[in-house]
């Protein structure tokens, strides 16, 4: 007995030691190892959609920055304070790590798969490009000086800020060497993945300039030689109707509905109202987009709301019942944009086709169709001595920043840019603001706590991390 | 001394059996033939043999107990020791359920009685001990059945698991704790509790508290935060029955929750800001017509959750909420405008606990056996709230001969909550709307009445109750608070089994063999719903998690005399641990179809692939150690152990932990000081390793609803590590234990220096690497610290005795190095724009944000030239820290004759939190600081007058927040007081840190023995103790505005933060312990 146990146990004890490989118990077996370079497009598209597209408190507040919209009962966000909820850290940390990551994730096992022709992975290339480009234009325009040529590099924890002009032209000359690597001849992105043009390589051509014409008229105060080449050697490429427009189509049921009807329906909130400078604006000069843009107070009228003030929901004007519908479109550049680029470049001396005038009508009548409206009412509307070119006041920035402001209703990241850029119309702070107007987000808090040289280093190079600090292009 | 027994015949061979008064046995005695050198030393039960040379008397010795002498008459003999004066907890459980005398042990190890653990019947044995062991910070919020934070000896790891590893008679029991991230970090969810909540605290025996790595080092990584060892009671000889049932109601300390301005209601400003519609002087209401007569009428705001409105007038009729509410007999009537005569305060019901456990236990010469049942129902402070736990173990010993033994246990436990409180800034909390976004004029009574009227979601909050339609009328932000309680609650079950099955082979007097093979575990269901009607989508979701742990152990032990001043024990053994944890989540998506029905296929869109996990580990280890005693004075501890683990990179999976330790009982060279009972002084050294979490060396993609027909994948937030090395502990313990005057006064301090280096840990990234953490070893974090254990007998009489044990310990941690030339470590973020940090060569646990501008000159808060504060941009300002200076306890025990009072006071002194309640509460102008007289005398709150020439008229309101201008001047800027003047509108977060010290009534009992001559008339019972009970009776201090500073929304890492903070219930009871 004993020594049987004395024998079992010793051999039990070296038995268990034996070599074997444990290691591949830490295998995943529920998650996925490799997947499809487009899912992660698609992925990068959808996330960097939303965020355009949101109104949440959040993520997405510029509705109030421009003053379509105002709140009802807290303020923090329409007076200017993107701290308490740290907006940009929020911004900061979709753009680069769900958005150009994944993209970046995709262009890399686009290039190492063997079984693509060589125009298909040059177009696939080309795609993800545009749309890091294009959210490589949002951030340096929200910030200024940010990663780039270091950033989306795991070996390098504290990447550098780069000087926001540089960066800006490297996405210019990007953007460029996309276009060109497009062949409408070869297939891109499949159709079921591309959420944005199913699968029309030319289309991403289209957008791809129309997206160059918008840089390009970004930095036309700043480098007027610079934009007008960029603007001229893309201006044909770019949208040429709405048929072209980068239309993202959400769907119906959650959660790939339209950001806009979570908070708007989903959340049974009514925080959001109609800001009292737009509304004004729309009903003074009989704008068919009033009814477009906003549904009437709970006694039938349209108010629009102070920005900065408690405003008393069933008093004002709410957003619109179809921006409420959960499959509401979200555009992420359009036709209307694209002529209204069109005719300030006339303006600017930029050898293009056709008139500022015949530009601007096609801009306005785009809008309105857009939303809803029909050729009659643009017609009517444009007719009107406020709104047609010839006669409505102020130089060619104010008359084209002022209708603008207006087109680009719900793409008000977009309509920031135009405000700080045309500095038209002007606004009345909100009430309480507690700061300047904005120039620039401040840098993500995270960032003064992970990467606080490089914060630091950016911070003095830009002229302070402040809000008013004004970005190298906002010249006026 | 005591022994039974008739003539014996002399003989050379006398074996027998050490016990105490008790009847327990007592191991390890020294049995030496009287004058000689002869002696053995009887086994961990007790029994011993030695071969006597001569016919002379046996002296049997062991620590803690008087020897004692006798002549041996028969054989076996039996032989009872009294426990001496001084007692030094004779013998403790070391690692690997290795019993050892205290007088060995060369490091610290504190023991806890399982009566002291189960005093307040609060059944939960880990909460128990707080402020009973040093070294040790237990952190237990107020929620039912909520998880406590166990850290032993300071932080370690800097963003993994601190808490201690608990055992069970040699079991790894899992103490995992399955809250959310969001939950941890303040952003909703329910604290679940953690897993060693199962263990039964009234079959506890003792607890002990192996504090270092030295102590530890053969448990290997799994130990690393130390371990808590619980040993459960023994059988005993014959038939033993034991009741115990205690009946507790608690109520809550209203000085740990809020009191409200009751001067003004519902509103965000004033006229300055903005009126509501109708015409002055009533600015602060809606005016639209509610009783349809053609008139329009004051109506309250009910979408405006603060209390920065119009001022009360009792004369003054005006529209509440009930005048929508179509059951309410205020419906369309007005109601005066008065603050509400029940607050949530009223919220609050008594809590109401029952108790009850039996145990019976018997034992002969060849077997023992326990069972136990104890039931423990628990309802909670919030409506709709009940904890119920019913747990039953078993135990078995049989001697299948002389030398073998089997032995089995079971524990079956079965924990099912339902209502637990919704926790962080959430809608299914209800303090969310409590503390912070309230409305003063909201009567919680009627709320309460509305929801039984009706069953319906009538809340004070109406969305738009002016539109005609009546399609207003739905909550806008918060639902009724009976509704989040009584339609929206969660439910969760955890069904465990956990226990051993063992054979014990003595196979040699001294060479002991045990073969085990240990099992925990449990599943457990999470449910959360949110019912069609509630301001949030409705939903369910279910978290199915089942967790097991094997663990097989092999183990050697031999104990030989190498001479008869030098005894050699040691251990062998290997260890092979495995655990599974398999998990999946699934949520409806976008709604529920059918009201009321919880279930997955009851979503009103196709539901989102549910979330699986499988995450399988294992560790296979092999260790050694050894004792070398010398006389009972000398002792010379080493241990080794390697671990070869499946989480870590192939090749570079194992490591090797060394501990030397050694101990030297000085009291025996000073045999003259007559004071001195005893003394020892103890020094070691350990290098423990660690390995990485499951899943962090290879890189996965992370699965994304799909778009339609579109298929999603993203990145996931971490990037994984190939190149990972085993983490590193290295801990350096110096100690003494003394004892005075025949144990009157006994010491025991020790100081320690841990560091942990090349953590595995996922550290923090900026996202502009497109990751959010990335797992490495990084980081080293220092632990220092001192900890104190006395013990006093001021008096003792026949009758009358008083003990007194104190606990006090400080830890101070520092970051020692993070990683390349990384500043700090992000540990979490919160809202209020507040994190908690790392920062390199400071304390773990720094709170960050905004804070004052100062004056430099003056050291004064700089006011701007709108009259408000200066408040930095940066958010990397220190305000404040969540460690303690330190921690302490005083636990008395004052003993008349039959009757003992015990209470605890229990202590922390600094440390920080911050209060999202006061940041938003006092914003919305809930409390008394944000109303009252100004310097003029004027109600603050009324406007800020000037006169023509710009000078403030006498009746002005406002007020002058004190500070200096830029210039270093005293501030005359008078601001009006509006919403945000006290709060984090005009306020950087470093307003709301407090001071988080408290000293604490923590427990008391006063117990009542039956004397024996009175039960020597009731036959069959042995023993009858009636009990008053209390726990938290009181807070004798705290710096902490209307909360209880020790209040936390869960166990973990994310410290000193509370939002939606519950309040600390107060409870009394009464407990029966029947032995028969």
């Amino acid at each position: 007995m004993k020594k049987l146990l004395i024998v079992s146990f010793s051999l039990i004890l070296i038995g268990s030691s034996c070599t074997k490989d444990i290691t591949s118990l830490n295998e995943q077996t529920k998650r996925a190892g490799s997947v499809p370079a487009e899912t992660l497009f698609s992925n990068a598209l959808k996330v960097l959609t939303d965020q355009t597209a949101s109104c949440n408190v959040n993520n997405n507040v510029f509705r109030f920055t421009v003053q379509h919209w105002a709140a009802t009962t807290y303020q923090d966000e329409p007076q200017y304070d993107f701290s308490t909820r740290a907006i940009p850290d929020g911004i900061w940390s979709r753009m680069y790590r769900n958005v150009l990551n994944n993209l970046k994730e995709a262009k890399g096992i686009i290039e190492a798969d063997a079984l693509l022709t060589a125009g298909e992975k040059a177009n696939k290339l080309a795609i993800c490009d545009i749309v890091q480009v294009y959210t490589y234009y949002y951030l340096v325009t929200s910030f200024g000086n940010i990663p780039y040529t270091e950033a989306l590099d795991y070996d390098n924890l504290f990447p550098k800020y780069e000087d926001a002009k540089t960066v800006y032209y490297d996405l210019l000359t990007r953007i460029a060497a996309d276009v060109a690597a497009l062949n409408p001849a070869e297939s891109g992105i499949t159709a079921k993945q591309d959420l944005l043009y199913s699968g029309k390589v030319a289309s991403w051509a289209k957008f791809a300039n129309s997206l160059q014409l918008r840089m390009a008229m970004t930095i036309s105060d700043f480098d007027a030689a610079k934009a007008k080449a960029v603007f001229e050697a893309a201006n044909a490429g770019a949208f040429s109707s709405a048929a072209d427009n980068a239309v993202f189509k959400y769907l119906a049921t959650t959660p790939n509905t339209n950001p806009l009807w979570v908070d708007l329906v989903q959340s049974g909130r009514q925080d959001m109202v109609a800001g009292k400078a737009l509304l004004d604006t729309l009903k003074s000069m009989n704008d068919p987009r009033l009814s477009l843009f906003f549904r009437p107070n709970n006694a039938g009228n349209y108010v629009g709301g102070v920005v900065g003030m408690n405003n008393t929901f069933g008093a004002v004007s709410k957003p619109s019942d179809q921006m409420a519908l959960p499959n509401f479109p979200a555009l992420l550049l359009g036709y209307s944009e694209v002529e209204f680029l069109r005719a300030e470049a006339i303006e600017r001396g930029f050898a293009i086709d056709g008139t500022a005038n015949g530009h601007y009508d096609n801009a306005v009548k785009a809008s309105i169709l857009f939303w809803g409206g029909t050729a009659d009412m643009a017609s009517t509307y444009l007719a009107s001595p406020d709104v047609a070119y010839a006669t409505a006041p102020g130089d060619y920035k104010q008359k084209i920043g002022f209708q603008k402001w207006i087109a680009l209703y719900n793409e008000d990241f977009q309509g920031w840019i135009e405000l700080r850029r045309l500095d038209f119309p002007k606004l009345n702070p909100p009430v309480g603001a507690k700061s300047g107007f904005p120039n620039r987000l401040t840098y993500s808090q995270a960032e003064q706590r992970l990467n606080p040289d490089s914060y630091k280093e950016a911070a003095g190079a830009i002229g302070g991390d402040k809000v008013e600090t004004k970005l190298f292009w906002d010249k006026f | 001394m005591l022994f039974a027994g008739s003539a014996f015949s002399q003989g050379k061979t006398v074996s027998g059996t050490v016990k105490d008064d008790s009847g327990a046995p007592i191991p390890f005695a020294t049995v030496t033939e009287t004058g000689t050198k002869n002696a053995t030393l009887a086994d961990a039960s007790g029994k011993f043999v030695i071969t006597q040379k001569g016919n002379g008397t046996l002296t049997f010795s062991a620590t803690g107990f008087k020897p004692a002498m006798l002549t041996p008459y028969e054989n076996p003999v039996s032989v009872t020791l009294v426990k001496d004066a001084y007692e030094l907890s004779a013998v403790v459980v070391t690692a690997l359920g290795i019993s050892r005398s205290k007088n060995s042990l060369p490091y610290a190890a504190q023991q806890v009685s399982g009566d002291d653990l189960s005093m307040t019947r609060s059944g939960n044995a880990a909460s128990e001990l707080s402020g009973k062991v040093s070294g040790v910070e237990i952190r237990q919020g107020n929620g039912i059945g909520g998880s406590t934070n166990i850290v032993i000896r300071g932080t370690k790891s800097l963003t993994r698991s601190n808490q201690a590893m608990f055992v069970v008679d040699g079991v790894p029991v899992d103490n995992s704790n399955t809250n959310s991230a969001n939950q941890t970090t303040g952003r909703g969810g329910y604290d679940y509790g953690n897993a060693a909540a199962d263990i039964n605290p009234d079959d506890i025996a003792t607890m002990t508290v192996l504090k270092g790595a030295a102590a530890t080092a053969l448990y290997g990584s799994k130990a690393a935060n130390g371990v808590i060892m619980i040993t459960t009671k023994k059988a005993r000889k014959g038939l033993g029955v034991t009741v115990n049932s205690a009946i507790i109601t608690g109520s809550i300390d209203k000085s740990t929750y809020s009191r409200y301005q009751n001067q003004y209601g519902a509103g965000y400003s004033n006229p300055a800001g903005g009126t509501y519609g109708a015409p002055l002087p009533n600015w602060g209401f809606w005016y639209f017509d509610v009783n349809g007569d053609g008139t329009k009428d004051l109506v309250v705001p009910t979408t405006e959750d603060a209390s920065y409105g119009q001022k009360f007038d009792p004369s003054l009729m005006v529209y509440h909420w009930d005048a929508f509410d179509k059951s309410s007999p205020y419906f369309k009537t007005a109601r005066p405008w008065v603050a509400a005569a029940h607050t949530p305060v009223d919220f609050y019901e008594n809590s109401l606990s029952t108790v009850n456990s039996i145990n019976f236990d018997g034992a002969n010469d060849k077997a023992s056996f326990k069972l136990g049942y104890t039931r423990n129902d628990e309802k909670g402070i919030l409506p709709n709230s009940r904890v119920l736990k019913d747990i039953v173990n078993f135990g078995a010993t049989y001697n299948l001969t002389d030398r073998l033994t089997a032995a089995a246990s079971i524990n079956f436990s079965k924990i099912q909550g339902k209502g637990r409180y919704g926790t962080g800034y959430d809608k299914q909390n209800p303090n969310q709307n409590f503390r912070q976004w309230y409305e003063t004029n909201m009567d919680v009574y009627e709320q309460r009445d509305a929801f039984f009227r009706t069953g319906q979601n009538i809340t004070w909050n109406w969305a738009d109750p002016s539109k005609a339609d009546g399609s207003g009328l739905k909550p806008i932000y918060s639902d009724n608070p009976y509704w989040t309680r009584y339609k929206n609650f969660e439910t969760d079950q955890r069904s465990r089994y956990f226990g051993y099955a063992s054979l014990n082979y003595k196979a040699t007097d001294w060479l002991n063999l045990l073969g085990r093979v240990s099992l925990d575990s449990y599943d457990e269901l999470q449910e959360e719903r949110i019912a069609v009607g509630s301001v949030a989508p409705s939903a369910y979701t279910r978290f199915n998690r089942s967790f097991r742990g094997y663990n097989y152990d092999l183990m050697a032990n031999f104990d030989k005399n190498l001479t008869s001043d030098i005894d050699l024990k040691g251990v062998l053994g290997t260890n092979i641990n495995r655990t599974e944890i398999s998990s999946v989540f699934s949520s409806t998506n976008g709604g529920l179809v059918v009201p009321d029905l919880y279930s997955i296929a009851n979503s009103l869109n196709p539901i989102s692939a549910p979330t699986e996990n499988y995450q399988p580990t294992e560790v296979d280890g092999y260790y050694a150690g050894a004792t070398l005693g010398y006389r009972d004075m000398l002792f010379l501890d080493g241990t080794i152990r390697r671990d070869i683990s499946s989480t870590l990179p192939k090749g570079a999976n194992g490591y090797n932990y060394f501990s030397a330790s050694g101990s030297w009982v000085f009291s025996k060279n000073l045999a003259s000081l007559t004071w001195l009972s005893y003394g020892k002084l103890r020094a070691n050294y350990a290098e423990v390793g660690s390995d990485a979490p499951w899943g962090s060396v290879k890189d996965i993609y992370a699965n994304v609803d799909p778009f339609g027909s579109a298929i999603l994948f993203s990145l996931p937030a971490q990037k994984n590590n190939n190149n990972l090395k085993p983490e590193r502990t290295f801990s350096k313990e110096l100690g003494v234990e003394m004892v005075f005057f025949k144990g009157r006064l006994g010491l025991d301090a020790t100081y320690y220096i841990t560091n942990t280096r090349d953590q595995l840990i996922p550290v923090n990234v900026s996202t502009s690497t497109g990751y959010a953490t990335k797992i490495m070893n990084a980081g080293d974090l220092q632990n220092k610290g001192i900890e104190l254990s006395v013990n006093v007998t001021p008096v003792k009489t026949k009758d009358f005795s008083w003990d007194l044990r104190l606990n006090w310990s400080q830890n101070k941690n520092k970051v020692v190095a993070l990683f390349g030339e990384s500043q700090n470590l992000p540990l979490a973020s919160f809202q209020g724009g507040v994190s908690v940090n790392a920062p390199k060569g400071q304390p773990y646990g720094q709170i960050w944000g905004k804070t004052w501008v100062i004056d430099s000159a003056t050291g004064q808060k700089v006011v701007g030239a709108n009259g408000r504060y200066l408040i930095t941009t940066s958010t990397t300002n220190n305000i404040g820290n969540v460690n303690p200076d330190w921690i302490g306890g005083i636990y008395n025990t004052v003993k008349y004759k039959n009757i003992a009072l015990s209470f605890l006071i229990d202590i922390r002194k600094g440390g920080s939190v911050f209060s999202l309640d006061s940041y938003y509460g006092m914003n919305s102008g809930l409390y008394a600081e944000t109303v009252g007289l100004n310097d003029l005398g004027n109600p603050s709150r009324d406007p800020v007058l000037v006169d023509a020439d710009g000078k403030t008229m006498p009746n002005s309101g406002g007020i002058i927040v004190p500070g200096v201008t830029a210039d270093g001047k005293p501030n005359t800027k008078r601001v009006p007081n509006i919403g945000g003047t006290y709060g984090y509108g005009y306020n950087p977060a470093a307003g709301f840190v407090y001071d988080a010290s408290y000293v604490k009534l923590r427990e008391l009992s006063l117990t009542y023995s039956l004397p024996a001559q009175l039960l020597e008339k009731v036959k069959g019972i042995k023993g009858i103790d009636l009990s008053l009970i209390g726990r938290n009776l009181w807070i004798i201090h705290k710096n902490t505005p209307y909360s209880d500073p020790e209040e936390n929304l869960s166990s973990g890492n994310y410290q000193g933060y509370q939002s939606g903070a519950y309040p600390t219930t107060r409870s009394i009871g009464l407990n029966l312990k029947l032995k028969f």
